[in-house]
């Protein structure tokens, strides 16, 4: 009886101790950590002198919690990076994959859930000597969001040799994946355009039949209301969504800039001219 | 089928009116709420002064911005001296992060050192509804007349850190400037930036 009841109190004890060590052990992570792992990851096993290489920010999410798009719709905020390169390199923009709509009535946010990519280009110096390792860092700060939200600032980093030819790294899978996720030119033979009606816009896509219906993520706050059901109508030779007008709309928009997505990795940019009158014109590539 | 058509085309009106509850240069919806001393308050009753309308959650890290920095009570200070009538609005339903009791406010607003004219307790979401409040802070002013002049973002850098406010062109006291002196309101509106509003389901 009395060993009985010791043996529960040790294990109350060691239960305690290890409440008051585990923080002491984690006290270096930001709360975000417990929610989403962020990573440094380059496509290829190598830096080849002048030619491009692609890095990216790994978001892995813990289930129900979101990162967010570059426009990140009613709420949130999109992730930033700042990049410690070597002398000569240079970055380019983020290369955001399309979203998805994430609901949080009566509005609505952008962004991803459990694993998204975020790939930058970036352009090695011509003169760079073999076998030099090289030093890439980059900071991130970002949102996670579920019910509430915490804010994560992480420091990168990775290092790669200088060799002549590349191969692919052990993300390449990722890179492959993210790339399949990019929004791509609209087709040259698609005719699109965009008719300013009352509190609507008329996104008039001319691009031949369609499986279902398309969805639009504009690319530029406050143009449209995020939570608004897009209405698809039938026109000839194609589909016209119905885009109700952002009430922070105060002056006429020049142009309709986002992506459409037709289904699973079919995404297309769009930057369409808007017309007040009814006017139809070609989308410039 | 017909009861749920019904019940669609009402959800739809809602959906619309809500949408567009609130716009700039019209008159700003009046309501009705009690303060975290008990007393109530009516929009309609400050005409003749500026009203400011602040969207509050204490749990959410851009609130937490403005307020370990001091910016948020810098603000509320300068302009209620000034006669601008500054309600704070918590619509976190309860439950929900932000939400808190009359009692919490008050300390909270004491320890804060926080000095709103008044903080409505909006649990059910009834003002934030009728302002579409989006997210935390979402910033509404008011003029003497009862227009709203500006709705958005507090400032115009949308980010989590304390660092950036020094640099942030902060768009309640541009408006309540330029109000003050006659001059129509250069940026009236703005994308509100935070945390969404933790509104009962």
């Amino acid at each position: 009886m009395l060993n009985r009841s010791f043996i529960h109190w040790l294990g109350f004890f060691f239960a305690c101790a290890f409440w008051l060590v585990i923080p002491l052990f984690s006290s270096s992570k930001s709360p975000a950590d417990e929610h989403v792992s962020v990573e440094l990851v380059a496509g290829q096993n190598a830096v080849v002198p002048g030619k491009e290489l692609w890095l990216g920010i790994r978001f892995a999410l813990e289930d129900g919690w979101h990162t967010y798009w570059t426009n990140p719709g009613d709420s949130g905020e999109a992730a930033r990076i700042d990049w410690h390169l070597p002398a000569g390199y240079e970055a380019g923009a983020i290369q955001w994959p399309y979203p998805e709509r994430l609901s949080t009535p009566p509005f609505a946010d952008y962004g991803y859930g459990h694993q998204v990519l975020l790939m930058v280009p970036v352009r090695a110096p011509a003169e760079l000597r073999e076998g030099q390792a090289q030093k890439i860092g980059v900071s991130v700060r970002y949102l996670t969001c579920r019910e509430v939200c915490i804010p994560g600032r992480k420091e990168l980093e990775l290092s790669l040799p200088v060799q002549t030819y590349a191969g692919a790294s052990q993300a390449r899978k990722l890179f492959d994946a993210s790339r399949s996720r990019l929004p791509r030119p609209a087709p040259r033979n698609w005719r699109t355009s965009v008719l300013s009606r009352g509190d609507e816009f008329l996104l008039n896509l001319t691009i031949g039949k369609l499986d279902k219906e398309p969805e639009f993520f504009p690319l530029e706050a406050e143009q449209i209301e995020n939570a608004s059901p897009q209405e698809a109508t039938a026109i000839p030779g194609g589909i016209r969504l119905h885009l109700k007008k952002s009430k922070y709309l105060l002056k006429p928009a020049a142009r309709l800039k986002g992506v459409i997505v037709l289904g699973p990795d079919r995404a297309y940019l769009l930057d369409v001219p808007i017309s007040q009158s009814g006017g139809e014109s070609t989308q410039q590539n | 089928m017909n009861r749920n058509l019904i019940h669609g085309l009402m959800v739809t009106l809602l959906l619309i009116s809500s949408a567009y509850a609130v716009k700039v240069g019209e008159p700003a919806p009046d309501f009705q709420a009690t303060d975290s001393n008990g007393q109530g308050h009516k929009l309609s009753n400050e005409r003749g002064k500026f009203v400011v309308l602040e969207w509050h959650n204490n749990g959410c890290p851009y609130t937490q911005k403005h307020y370990e920095s001091g910016n948020m009570q810098r603000l509320q200070k300068e302009w209620t001296d000034k006669g601008v009538v500054w309600f704070t609005v918590i619509s976190s339903a309860q439950g929900q992060q932000g939400y808190v009791t009359a009692q919490q406010e008050n300390d909270y607003l004491k320890q804060m050192k926080a000095s709103p004219t008044a903080a409505l307790l909006d649990p059910q979401g009834e003002v934030g509804r009728l302002y579409s409040a989006k997210t935390t802070p979402h910033m509404f002013v008011i003029n003497p007349a009862g227009v709203l002049i500006y709705d958005g973002a507090i400032d115009d850098k949308a980010t989590t850190e304390q660092a950036d406010i020094a640099g942030a062109k902060n768009y309640v006291s541009q408006a309540l400037e330029e109000a003050a002196a006659g001059k129509p309101v250069s940026t009236p509106t703005s994308r509100p930036y935070g945390c969404s509003v933790k509104y009962a389901h």
